[in-house]
């Protein structure tokens, strides 16, 4: 196994999923916190509709993979704000109407172009040199802006209003966190696909969530499982000659189930009840 | 009488086409134990929303802690300590008491800014004010109802506020952990010589604990000493004529006071 660490793709497959996996699920703690993981799924598939967008325009691609999410998300956060409609509902919209946009966009481009399908469907082995400076950037990025913010992030997560009450600036950071949920979905598009991405972000917080009552532990858990799952799905994926951004996933449901079935919450409950 | 911390003046509160509470003037001195009453959807809660900056007059004014509520900033507000109505808290949220309170320490810290020992120090002596300290490493979903309570208004203590809104602290709860909420809240009045606004639906349980009363049907009812405002007369006019004065001067339902 070890000589596989001497290719050059190898390292620069393992440095992307180490970093999307850490990305994904430290960003994941707020999302399943604070509801919105309807919220991401479908900014991850408008993400998708930008990047076929850039192929047809000859753009690069995440740049409109940015404006395309951003704007979702952003939408997103206001229909929640002003209550106008419910949540599920206009992220179902905007969630179909994006993907809608990327066939379109898809079906307007006169020759097949496997790049636009690798990021539906993930090929981090084959992400470039270039790529990896702009997600190593971008997770930075991120990552830097969660630890300077972490006590604001919790607290909304927990209590929006209670948080703004406490003078925090609470709706602010709310914007700022959905912005951090499409950012991290642009870093994790190449790595693994529009389709995938959300699972990455979902799961291995979901799992963090099944095994601690602290938020700093679900915090610190959720990021070992998600570098552990992401780096050990492009180990696997390569072994056996598996498409890289299921096996990652896969992976981590399965770790995930593991988690209920010994969740030290539930045996608690089932204790006590 | 002391200087205002909280001043209605003719102040009216709602959305367009809706009004939620109006034409309300009152004035309440620091240090004050305030009960609010009156039925649901009375604006009540829009009161307390008002008095936390959270929602503008759209006539009269407001001010809270000599400034403007619609100009209350996060320094402001984080004066006022808050325990807003119980909410149905999931069970399974990762928090243990201490970071629950701890983040009453967060409006005041500001942004960027890590909590200290001290903030530290200061969730801590707000979790023993409310006897809580021993479970402080405990998942807040852990504890019962009362002991949730008790912990929120730990965190809005651990703000150090001047102000504590309290929006029906004991709803839900049964009826020793009610009893035991007011007499803590009561008790850290007296202590903290804290300002404190207190809605309720309970009114016998608060009758003897507060200093004054006010009664809210949409408009300002009447404010005053609860003996004051406790009168058949007043209670009949926004209760209706259901509400009952007993001899021992509980008020019940009256359909209970002849079955019973």
């Amino acid at each position: 196994m070890l000589e596989l660490l001497a290719y050059d793709f190898m390292q620069r497959s393992l440095l992307a999923a180490a970093l999307v996996g850490s990305v994904c699920s430290v960003i994941g703690v707020f999302v399943v916190l604070r509801g919105l993981a309807f919220a991401g799924a479908g900014t991850a598939h408008a993400a998708f509709a930008g990047v076929t967008l850039a192929y047809l325009l000859g753009l690069p691609p995440l740049s409109l993979a940015i404006v395309f999410g951003l704007a979702t998300v952003w939408i997103t956060g206001w229909v929640e704000e002003k209550g106008r409609m419910k949540l599920d509902v206009s992220i179902g919209i905007l969630y179909t109407a994006t993907m809608a946009l990327a066939i379109l966009f898809l079906g307007l481009m006169k020759t097949y172009n496997p790049e636009v399908y690798g990021y539906l469907f993930g090929s981090v082995l084959s992400v470039t040199t270039e790529e990896l400076l702009t997600i190593g950037g971008l997770s930075i990025a991120v990552l830097g802006t969660i630890l300077l913010l972490s006590k604001e992030l919790y607290f909304i997560a927990f209590d929006q209003e209670m948080a703004a009450a406490s003078g925090v600036p609470a709706r602010q950071i709310f914007y700022l966190l959905l912005t951090l949920v499409a950012l991290t979905v642009v870093i994790a598009l190449k790595t693994v696909g529009a389709i995938l991405v959300f699972a990455m972000i979902l799961i291995p917080a979901s799992t963090a969530y099944q095994l601690t009552h602290s938020l700093t532990q679900m915090t610190l858990y959720s990021m070992l499982i998600g570098i552990f799952c992401a780096v050990t799905g492009v180990l696997l994926s390569y072994a056996f000659d598996l498409p890289s951004g299921p096996s990652i996933v896969l992976l981590a449901t399965s770790l995930f189930f593991l988690a209920v079935c010994c969740s030290p919450k539930r045996l608690h409950r089932i204790q006590t009840e | 009488m002391t200087h205002p911390i909280i001043r209605f003046d003719h102040a009216t509160f709602g959305f367009p086409g809706t009004v939620a509470l109006e034409d309300i003037s009152l004035s309440i001195p620091e240090s004050e134990f305030v009960g609010v009453i009156g039925p649901n959807g009375s604006g009540k809660t829009t009161l307390c929303r008002a008095v936390l900056g959270l929602m503008a007059p759209i006539r009269g004014t407001l001010r809270v802690l000599d400034c403007a509520c619609e100009e209350l900033r996060c320094h402001h507000r984080a004066l006022i300590g808050y325990l807003p109505q119980k909410g149905m808290l999931d069970r399974n949220f990762p928090v243990t008491v201490l970071e629950a309170v701890m983040m009453g320490r967060y409006g005041a810290l500001g942004l960027f800014r890590r909590p200290s020992g001290k903030d530290r120090d200061i969730a801590r002596q707000a979790l023993t004010q409310v006897g809580m300290d021993h479970h402080r490493d405990s998942a807040l979903g852990a504890l019962s109802g009362g002991q949730q309570q008790r912990v929120f208004i730990a965190r809005a203590l651990a703000q150090q506020p001047r102000i504590l809104l309290l929006d029906e602290p004991t709803t839900g709860l049964d009826l020793t952990a009610q009893h035991s909420v007011v007499e803590l809240i009561q008790q850290l009045h007296q202590e903290l010589k804290l300002t404190i606004l207190m809605i309720t639906h309970d009114i016998n349980m608060i009758r003897s604990r507060v200093d004054r009363l006010v009664l809210l049907k949409t408009k300002l009812f009447a404010a005053g000493p609860p003996q004051d405002v406790l009168k058949p007369e007043i209670l009949s006019q926004v209760y209706g004529k259901e509400l009952v004065i007993t001899d021992k001067d509980f008020i019940i339902v009256e359909d209970y006071h002849h079955h019973h």
